[in-house]
């Protein structure tokens, strides 16, 4: 396994350094300006000298070149000389620079860690524990009312927008009842019971909206998965062999059924760190997708080039983390 | 086989039912039913294989599964060593277990593909017996030995061994407990023609050493007469003929059966030669819609205008044997021939 | 001085009725504030970006010598008096304007502003290398001096009737020397911190700010009035989209003031009905308007076409564009597409009042009737299909804009008005960073203009309209001899316009320009060449429990922050 890994990861390297040069060539084609957005007011030659200052006038390939520099020499440097406090070299190393805020794109990327990870990333975690019992229980009684239930409102989840849902949580929640805000505030810092509860108050929303559209998704897979491995021969043998139901369906069932189910969550995991860009901007959570789309809209080609290719590395990455924990937990799978 | 059969029933199954409710629409409505299993009535006796034969998808898996409450009968009881296992509770249930237990068809699908052969094979013990951790692993050994599995192998995974390796592990599995009875499905289906040898051996060893009682489920009509004492055959849910095995072999009363029959090449040339198939026309009937009056009237090569009306009823038409055909109801000297074979049919087991 | 500069200032807040803006204790007595912009700002720096969010963000740090208020005129801000000719600020020829500062006022470090600094930002700004975004407020400038700690000394090359470029609105503000010091030309964008909290002499002063996300900020202790602002702390949050922006305020109350409204007007108003806040709307001089291409578009014409060399079938007609006019019921479009935010208009020099012409307000009358007899009189038959004919042309019109729900909904009305007179419409919509994106390879922009009519808004910075009346003369029209660049989207050219054009720099009396800015005006809606359509104003929201907000469109709409108060 651990040689596979190595080659694995091996492999991966001209794979994502194809990845970024296919990504910088389309959005090198892409018909978008990052002075685009301007008013009209600011003129053509004001526009010219804009670009140039952005290094728009340099030829493709120095300015892949360049970037390439920049991501993989530079940043991981300045990521070093961060953690140690080393100086490496004169430390005046060009970072990877959004052109809307003139900040290093790394820098924005980690500002906004916090609120993804906690958002994103709690309403995975909420989701996977209402997916998993709700898939269980809707497989071990299939068409019982519960699995009616089940199965209606996961429909529902799965094809109502979250842009609707979140829309119809803030009319519900923060304009009627006004329980939670409707505005999540990136800078509340936990301190206290009581700010605590406030963290939590702000996250509802936003979370159960994500919650409820992944969980929908999950527990169907969930569902399937148990039903797949109810119908087994083992399960009969589990039985036969005088078990209580609670130890076939649990320890026999549920084990086999979350092999594939886990495999699912760990493909998952990037796009919490993709962020979810529709919530994040009804809710302003302003985490990774809220920057993503802040950076297409504004044509901000490093930070959008930056982005997606940490999504690549990730989905790249998890794609392993989720064939290793497929090996991991089917003793079936043996990689050699 | 044994020496001296006793004729005491093991198993007494009455009425046995088994419908798969089928669902549809939206809100997946009952709409119908699988009739899997429809209304059988026979009994097993104490040390005998009664072997079940029938074509795919008659309802044999589902006649073991249901006789071992694998599945809940919708309706019938059946009694194994005087227990109602139809109607236990759970905990009573879990209790009767190690009494009655089934080899699977595909030895592959029949184990934990996550547990080890040791684990798979100790689970059982862990559940039923206080044995503690060190008589657990004796126990474990000594059932690997008695299926001639290589004991070392108790911590691989099923995965890493071959088929009739697979199959040994199911048995030895079945045996940890000492069941009485065994519903063996098909056990030897999956396997190479070879192997399938090996574990019919194996099972008819442990049958005579252990004294166990085989419900014998198979569609192959030659390993069927080489194992079993009497033989049930079965079509659309419903057992059709019962009879001792040479008996059935040699005189089988039901065209059902007879076609079975003629469809099995025999090893003599000379009959071989003259051996008139019976082609069946037309498909099986759906068991969720089975047709009215006989089962096996839309294929019957015999069918008779009563036939589409009335269904026949399952009679022991001579001691012992036992059929469902109005045919056979219309057989005048059925009491004649009860008289004259009854003893021998009886006998006949016994060889 | 400084004392007549500050009465000024009072007496306008309290002209423009804000009675409670004294009823506050002192600095920092009325807590928090809240404010919401939906696009969030991606830095705190105007010169390093154009867009509107950074510019009315960095308005509460720093600020300009000048603001506009909200009727558009001057005030004083860092200065005690606005330079005139009269009492001797601007050079009796048009080429030197002289600004003294205030006395006493500081930057929020407790450091001194001084006359300095606005040399330096004039050089930072106008560092070739630098890509400033406001660069055309320091257009003709030759220099900028430092007389003394106070005098600011700009001379321009030419003579500048109207010499209020430089440091005058949110568009120039003026930035702290020792802050940027080395931060000019290329090294510009490597000044994140800078860029992100700049030191001003505004009444806030940042305390963090998170890109495109939210910025916070405390009360200035420095600032030159000890008793303001009000708020202690303030909050501007950005991200989402216009509608829940409006919600948080009008009906959740959350915020206190959110910015740029562009709502269903429908929508907004259910919202308003909640009664926790007012919407308030400003006009400036944003028209949105169609341009009539004078040029034929014909595809056939390959390299040339849309350029001079093919003048328009029919619409170089000012008859028929005038039918087209007649034929558009502007209520419909601002009711249907803007509410409050949007007025008809028949000009494209909406404002302010003194530039605005009356003389073609035949065009807010609705008349088909009218429009009918102008195309029946030019010679356009109506055919069987109900489309006009003249001389085997079809009186059809290829009409484009930006993709965006008001454009392609005012486009479907029109396309409907316009049937009704005999006119065939086709409409296509480009996405907006294509259509204003000015790439000159591609076939889409607003500039090639291959299509019969084109619809966008512009509008100009600050109350002159000299540079934006100059937009049309002949030498702005884009061609392939400019690489498809220039303002005069229509290619209209005229040799009287173009001589409006180079009289106007050279006027220097008000009322006289005000003159020449209505005849150009009306120059142009003559010819049929531009149809404007609504004029748009901002449309904000505030809580009722915030005074003091005087919506501005001339200058950032947070321009006189220091003065909103909480009520009690
Ligand atoms: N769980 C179930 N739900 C619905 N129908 C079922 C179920 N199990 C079996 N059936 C149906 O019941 C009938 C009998 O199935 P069963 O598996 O008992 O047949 P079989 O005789 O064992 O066939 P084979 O020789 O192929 O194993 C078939 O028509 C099958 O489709
Ligand atoms: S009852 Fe009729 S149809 Fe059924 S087996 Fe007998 S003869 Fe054939
Ligand atoms: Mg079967």
């Amino acid at each position: 396994m651990f040689a596979f890994t190595i080659r694995r990861l091996l492999f991966a390297i001209p794979t994502l350094l194809a990845i970024s040069f296919i990504i910088f060539a389309i959005l090198d084609l892409a018909p978008s300006d990052p002075t685009g957005n301007l008013p009209l007011t600011i003129s053509p030659e004001v526009r010219a000298q804009i670009r140039s200052s952005l290094g728009l006038d340099e030829p493709f390939p120095i300015r892949y070149l360049l970037w390439l520099k920049q991501f993989f020499i530079n940043e991981p440097l300045n990521l070093i000389e961060g953690w140690t406090g080393w100086t490496l070299g004169d430390g005046e190393r060009m970072r990877v620079t959004s052109w809307a805020t003139r900040s290093p794109v790394v820098d924005l990327i980690i500002e906004r860690m916090p609120q993804t990870l906690w958002v994103v990333g709690m309403s995975q975690v909420i989701a996977i524990v209402i997916a998993v019992p709700i898939g269980v229980i809707s497989a071990y009684k299939q068409y019982s009312w519960f699995d009616q239930i089940g199965t209606f409102v996961s429909m529902v989840g799965f094809s109502i927008p979250t842009f609707f849902t979140g829309l119809v949580f803030i009319v519900l929640f923060s304009v009627h009842l006004q329980w939670f805000p409707s505005i999540y505030d990136t800078n509340h810092v936990i301190d206290s019971w009581d700010s605590f509860v406030f963290q939590i108050k702000q996250m509802i929303m936003p979370t159960m909206v994500l919650a409820l559209a992944t969980a929908a998704q999950l527990s169907r897979y969930m569902r399937a998965s148990m039903l797949d491995n109810l119908q087994q021969d083992y399960v009969r043998t589990a039985r036969a062999k005088g078990l209580t139901e609670r130890v076939v369906v649990m320890i026999h069932v549920l084990r086999n059924s979350m092999i594939p189910v886990v495999t699912v969550i760990a493909l998952n995991i990037p796009t919490i760190f993709g962020g979810a860009i529709i919530t994040e901007q009804i809710f302003r959570v302003n985490g990774i997708g809220q920057l993503l789309i802040i950076g297409i809209q504004g044509a901000d080609i490093p930070l959008v080039q930056t982005l997606t290719f940490i999504f690549a590395v990730l989905i790249v990455l998890f794609n392993l983390i989720a064939d290793v924990l497929y090996g991991i937990l089917d003793p079936r799978i043996r990689y050699e | 086989m044994s020496e001296m059969a006793p004729i005491k029933p093991l198993v007494e199954v009455r009425d046995l039912t088994m419908h798969f409710d089928i669902h549809a629409g939206i809100l997946r409505r009952k709409v119908g039913a699988v009739k899997a299993v429809d209304g059988l009535s026979f009994d097993i006796m104490e040390g005998e294989t009664l072997g079940l034969v029938g074509e795919s998808g008659c309802g044999k898996s589902t006649t073991g599964r249901a006789i071992l409450r694998l599945y809940d009968p919708t309706a019938g009881s059946v009694r194994i060593g005087g227990v109602d296992v139809a109607s236990l509770g759970s905990a009573d249930l879990r209790r009767a277990r190690p009494q009655m237990q089934m080899i699977f068809q595909d030895p592959q699908a029949s184990l934990n593909p996550r547990m080890t052969v040791g684990s798979i094979i100790a689970e059982p013990l862990r559940e039923h017996s206080d044995m503690d951790r060190a008589a657990r692993d004796v126990r474990v050994r000594e059932l690997m030995d008695a299926v001639g599995l290589n004991r070392a192998f108790a911590s691989r995974y099923p995965h890493e061994f071959s088929g009739g390796q697979r199959q040994r592990i199911g048995i030895a599995r079945a045996l940890a407990l000492n069941p009485r009875f065994i519903v063996c499905d098909e056990p030897i289906a999956a396997l190479d023609v070879s192997i399938q040898a090996q574990v019919v051996n194996l099972l008819e060893d442990l049958q005579r050493d252990l004294g166990l009682t085989y419900l014998f489920i198979s569609h192959d009509l030659s390993m069927v007469r080489h194992l079993a004492n009497r033989v049930a055959v079965m079509y659309l849910g419903k057992i059709v003929e019962l009879a001792p095995r040479d008996a059935l072999y040699s005189d089988p009363r039901h065209p059902y059966t007879e076609a079975l029959l003629s469809a099995v090449p025999v090893a003599d040339p000379v009959v071989e030669a003259t051996r008139q198939q019976i082609i069946l026309q037309g498909d099986v009937p759906s068991p969720a819609n089975p047709p009215k009056g006989c089962n096996f009237c839309t294929r019957c090569p015999k069918v008779m205008p009563v036939c589409h009306e009335v269904s026949p009823v399952f009679v022991e038409h001579m001691p012992g044997r036992f059929a469902a055909c109005h045919l056979i109801d219309e057989e005048k000297d059925a009491s004649v021939l009860r008289e004259n074979k009854n003893d021998n049919v009886q006998q006949g087991e016994t060889q | 001085m400084k004392k007549i500069g500050f009465l000024m200032a009072a007496t306008a807040l309290v002209a423009a009725g804000s009675a409670h803006a004294e009823s506050h204790e002192g600095r920092a007595t009325d807590g928090h504030l809240n404010i919401i912009y939906w696009q969030a700002p991606s830095l705190l720096n105007p010169y390093l970006s154009g867009g509107t969010k950074e510019l009315e963000a960095s308005s509460l740090v720093i600020e300009p010598l000048a603001r506009y208020d909200e009727t558009g005129t001057m005030v004083p801000f860092l200065v005690d008096e606005i330079p005139t000719v009269d009492n001797g600020g601007v050079s009796e020829d048009l080429t030197t304007i002289t600004w003294t500062l205030s006395e006493g006022i500081k930057w929020s470090d407790g450091t001194p502003l001084t006359a300095a600094d606005a040399v330096f930002t004039w050089q930072y700004c106008t560092d070739p290398e630098s890509g400033c975004a406001q660069l055309s407020n320091y257009n003709d400038v030759e220099s900028v001096e430092a007389v003394d700690d106070r005098t600011i000394k700009i001379t321009f090359s030419v003579p500048k009737p109207f010499p209020y470029g430089p440091f005058v609105g949110a568009q120039s503000p003026i930035i702290q020397a020792a802050q940027f010091a080395d931060c000019l030309g290329a090294a510009a964008p490597t000044c994140t911190d800078a860029n992100f909290a700049p030191i001003g002499t505004g009444p806030f002063v940042v305390t963090d700010f998170k890109a495109n996300d939210v910025a916070s900020f405390v009360a200035n202790e420095n600032y030159r009035d000890p008793m303001k602002p009000a708020f202690a702390t303030l909050n501007l949050k950005g991200g989402g989209d216009a509608a829940s922006a409006a919600r948080s305020v009008l009906e959740t109350g959350e915020f206190d003031y959110a910015w740029n409204l562009q709502v269903e007007p429908e929508i907004l108003n259910q919202m308003a009905a909640a009664g926790q806040g007012t919407v308030v709307s400003a006009f400036g001089t944003s028209v949105e308007r169609m341009h009539v291409n004078q040029t034929d578009p014909d595809p056939e014409l390959g390299d040339e076409r849309a350029t001079v060399a093919h003048p328009h079938p029919f619409l170089t007609d000012p008859n028929v564009s005038r039918a087209l006019s007649l034929a558009i019921d502007r209520e419909i479009l601002v009711e249907a597409g803007y509410g409050s935010s949007g007025q008809p208009t028949c000009n494209v020099l909406p404002a302010p009042a003194i530039y605005a012409s009356t003389n073609n307000d035949w065009c807010l009358n609705y008349d088909p009737d009218e429009a009918n007899r102008l195309l029946d009189e030019a010679g356009w038959v109506m055919g069987d299909d109900g489309v006009r004919t003249k001389d085997g042309e079809r009186l059809s019109i290829l009409y484009q804009t930006s993709t965006n729900s008001v454009r392609q909904g005012t486009q479907a009305l029109v396309k409907q008005m316009w049937e009704e007179i005999g006119v065939e419409t086709e409409l296509r919509n480009i996405d907006g960073s294509v259509f204003f994106g000015g790439d000159p390879s591609s076939p889409d922009t607003f500039q090639k203009f291959f299509a019969d009519i084109e619809m966008y808004t512009n509008n100009f910075d600050g109350t002159d309209p000299e540079r934006y009346m100059g937009n049309w003369a002949c030498a702005e029209i884009p061609s392939p001899e400019t690489q498809w660049q220039g303002s005069n989207m229509q290619r209209f050219c005229s040799e009287e316009y173009d001589a409006l054009v180079v009289e106007f720099g050279q006027t220097a009396a008000l009322e006289d320009r005000a003159a020449l800015a209505i005849k150009m005006n009306d120059m142009l809606m003559n010819s049929g060449s531009i149809i404007p359509l609504v004029h748009r104003g901002g449309v904000s929201a505030h809580s009722n429990t915030l005074e003091g907000v005087l919506m501005n469109e001339w200058d950032s709409e947070l321009w006189n922050i220091a003065d909103w108060t909480r009520a009690e």
